[in-house]
């Protein structure tokens, strides 16, 4: 790659005088010291300074754009060992993968929120349809695939259907919530039932009535209720108030359609009553984890996954139970997965059949066997749900809620006009004049639409 | 009687001044310390004591285990010999490259060189986002992702901000020094080394610490052009201090980064003398 640059081409430009002893001109001295500088790099190439491992042959060595926690060193060293494939790792981000895919030179795996990312990138057709992959695969089998992965798939059109372009690490169904009964106890508000969901207004009401303040300082928490990331969580609200907040063809929000309006009314309300953590009021933890277990959060808006933590800590553990996602008065039962996190291959990936067996071996194998009886969600294929920790009481009791939620799972699709990050942006400049009352919820809805539209429509463009 | 004499009243004004404005520089002084000295603190405590309500100032017990596990949990030696490097050699690199530009600016005449060295200074507008995606593709082609070679090459091109420090220092110099050089027979180039380089000490430990402090803390350029591995500090202690499951272990990261500052805390407490005088020399305190 080095001696690229310093290759004859280099000083043998047209118009370069190439014989001995000709006069140095101007270009001529300032082509031979480009040549001299990128001969000086090629030699110095071997040096300490070369700190790249090159890349070994197809099939062996395995590039994964990754968040740190999604694949650990100790699991590197595993995946060598387990199935001879040396794994390289770069952080995520999605300028670099932008970057990277620019470059012709993509990384094999990518990490991705399913919810999100794959009408994102399938409808700019950089990822690889893994349909003929699943068919031949004998650890991935269709049958045994959850519906949860259907987040991945895409048909041109809608989120859910179509083939399929990757997969879902492990789940939850982010409406659902956590509490903490001491809490309840303590402020003699009385537990949501165990199987039937409160409606959205009871769960506010509870919150109100949950949270303890102090010299102006919440001590308590009340409920936590931000979803995993806010534009898709509202998509789930308006879902389940009754509509839709994408049009049919995903290529517009209406925030000001009945069922949009409502809940985009009750989030609104959840942010400015102050029952919880939200933009105008962060919680310093950012994420709900240390809050509900310093018993400083009597309700947390996470699914099966917060377990994890739950099941670590043996005082708080028997104190927590899980509920089923609220329903809103007149609207539909449903309890969406709004994550579903997992690896996608690229299109232009050099070393697909060595990413393909990483996948396998990922989603299929000993690490999707780990993950499965660690709590931190639920496993993506059914046939690893007996691994699900269900040794004490409590955890009995969670499994039972969770079971029973199951049947209530609904892909809702998102547009893949835009990411969800664009659209969170641009809720976070607008919403918070709402959130602190300076906004009406209609006039909110008004402005939403106008800035999302705009963005939806420059994304429409670009796909074509 | 001389203007400096002290009358019986205006001794307790200068002391009541100098407490005023003691006390001014103490408030200020905290409020630079403050968010530091929270990180400290924070890196002392449990995860418990972090989420109490209310706040807990000052931990229950001193965890100053934290620091062994920041260290122990991340390659954090490695990464910061990775730091290190990058640092060093762009700063020492762009330091020289910076003063050669800097004195041709001050001392050499061309036509043209006004607007140049306007284009120079424009090129600081130039936000680094707009830069990234080919930047990457540049140091792609040339087969330098995941090498250390980016850092010579902006090392060797020299830095706008420290090119107009120079500039500014070495067009303070006596033109007298250049001319007797000159009758001396000696060339530009002799001159740029022997005489006035050794004059710029100042200013060379105020680029060099500029430099050395823009590199350590840069996250951006690491991020997108090397791999996990062979990252900096800068990018480890951003992203990698979480659990198996992904979430944030935030002690722990608090206790890493004050370890990450401490390295530039080092330089600036050796190199501030010279830092104060350089930035004072070139007309830009």
């Amino acid at each position: 790659m080095h001696s690229q640059a310093g290759a004859p081409g280099a000083s043998g430009a047209p118009g370069a005088p190439g014989h001995p002893g000709a006069p140095l001109s101007r270009r001529r001295f300032l082509a031979l010291s480009a040549a001299g500088a990128t001969a000086g790099a090629a030699s110095l190439s071997g040096c300490a300074l070369q700190v790249s491992s090159a890349a070994s042959g197809a099939g062996e060595t395995v590039t994964v754009m990754a968040k740190s926690g999604d694949i650990s060193t100790d699991l590197i060293k595993q995946a060598q060992n387990d199935i001879g494939v040396k794994i390289e790792t770069v952080l995520y981000s999605i300028s670099k993968l932008i970057a990277m895919m620019t470059n012709g030179n993509p990384p094999d795996l990518v990490r991705g929120v399913g919810a999100v990312d794959a009408p994102y990138f399938a409808a700019r057709g950089v990822m690889e349809n893994l349909d003929p992959y699943f068919a031949k695969s004998t650890v991935l089998k269709s049958d045994d695939l959850d519906p949860v992965n259907d987040l991945w798939r895409y048909d041109g059109r809608t989120q859910g259907k179509g083939p399929r372009y990757g997969m879902a690490k492990d789940f939850s169904q982010d409406s659902m919530f956590w509490y903490n009964t001491a809490l309840f106890d303590r402020a003699g508000v009385e537990y949501p039932p165990e199987l039937e969901p409160v409606t959205y207004e009871e769960w506010l009401d509870k919150a109100k009535r949950l949270t303890r303040r102090k010299n102006g300082a919440t001590t308590v928490f009340g409920g936590s209720y931000n979803g995993v990331l806010t534009p898709n969580m509202l998509a789930s609200l308006t879902v389940a108030a009754g509509g839709n907040l994408f049009t049919d063809d995903y290529s517009r929000v209406d925030f000001t359609s009945p069922e949009a309006r409502k809940a985009l009314g009750w989030y609104i309300d959840y942010c400015r009553t102050r029952v919880g953590p939200s933009i105008i009021q962060p919680d310093p933890n950012t994420w709900d984890g240390p809050t509900f277990q310093a018993n400083r959060l009597a309700m947390s808006n996470s699914g099966y996954w917060l377990g994890g933590l739950i099941n670590t800590d043996k005082k708080l553990a028997p104190l927590s139970r899980l509920a089923p996602a609220p329903v809103f008065e007149g609207g539909r039962r449903v309890s969406p997965c709004q994550a579903g996190t997992g690896f996608w291959i690229p299109s232009k990936s050099h070393n697909k059949d060595a990413a393909w067996r990483v996948f396998e071996w990922f989603f299929g194998e000993a690490p999707a066997k780990a993950r499965a009886s660690g709590g931190w969600g639920i496993p993506t294929l059914k046939s690893l749900r007996s691994l699900m920790p269900s040794q004490a009481p409590y955890q009995k009791e969670v499994l039972k809620v969770q079971k029973a939620e199951l049947n209530h799972f609904s892909v809702i699709a998102f547009t893949p006009y835009a990411t969800a990050d664009s659209l969170y942006a641009l809720f976070n400049q607008i919403a918070p004049a709402a959130m602190n009352g300076r906004m009406s919820v209609d006039r909110l809805a008004g402005q939403l639409n106008s800035a999302m539209n705009e963005q939806l429509k420059r994304g429409k463009e670009q796909v074509g | 009687m001389t203007a400096t004499s002290v009358t019986p009243t205006s001794a307790p004004r200068t002391r009541v001044n100098r407490l005023v404005l003691y006390t001014v520089l103490v408030v200020i002084t905290g409020l630079f310390l403050g968010p530091f000295g929270w990180l400290v603190l924070s890196g002392l405590k449990t995860p418990a004591e972090l989420a109490a309500s209310p706040v807990h100032w000052l931990p229950a017990h001193v965890q100053w285990h934290n620091f062994a596990d920041a260290f122990d949990l991340i390659d954090f030696l490695g990464y910061a010999r990775n730091s290190l490097i990058i640092a060093l050699i762009y700063a020492t690199l762009v330091t020289l490259s910076s003063a050669w530009v800097g004195f041709g600016f001050a001392r050499l005449s061309a036509p043209g060189k006004k607007t140049l060295f306007g284009i120079l200074l424009g090129s600081m507008m130039l936000p680094q986002m707009i830069t990234l995606l080919p930047t990457y593709l540049i140091f792609a082609k040339l087969g330098m992702v995941d090498t250390y070679w980016p850092w010579v090459l902006w090392g060797l091109s020299s830095a706008p901000y420290l090119v107009f420090l120079f500039r500014q220092f070495f067009a303070g110099l006596p033109r007298e020094l250049e001319e007797a050089a000159i009758v001396d027979g000696c060339g530009y180039g002799t001159i740029f080394w022997r005489i006035f380089l050794p004059q710029s000490w100042p200013v060379l430990s105020a680029s060099f610490v500029i430099a050395f402090t823009w590199t350590w803390g840069d996250y951006i350029a690491p991020q997108l052009l090397l791999s996990t591995d062979r990252t900096t500090l800068a990018v480890a202690v951003m992203s990698t201090y979480v659990t198996s499951a992904g979430t944030p272990v935030t002690n722990l990261q608090a206790a890493a980064s004050v370890m990450y500052v401490v390295p530039i805390l080092l330089i600036f407490l050796i190199a501030q003398r010279g830092f104060v005088a350089g930035m004072s020399t070139t007309g830009l305190k």
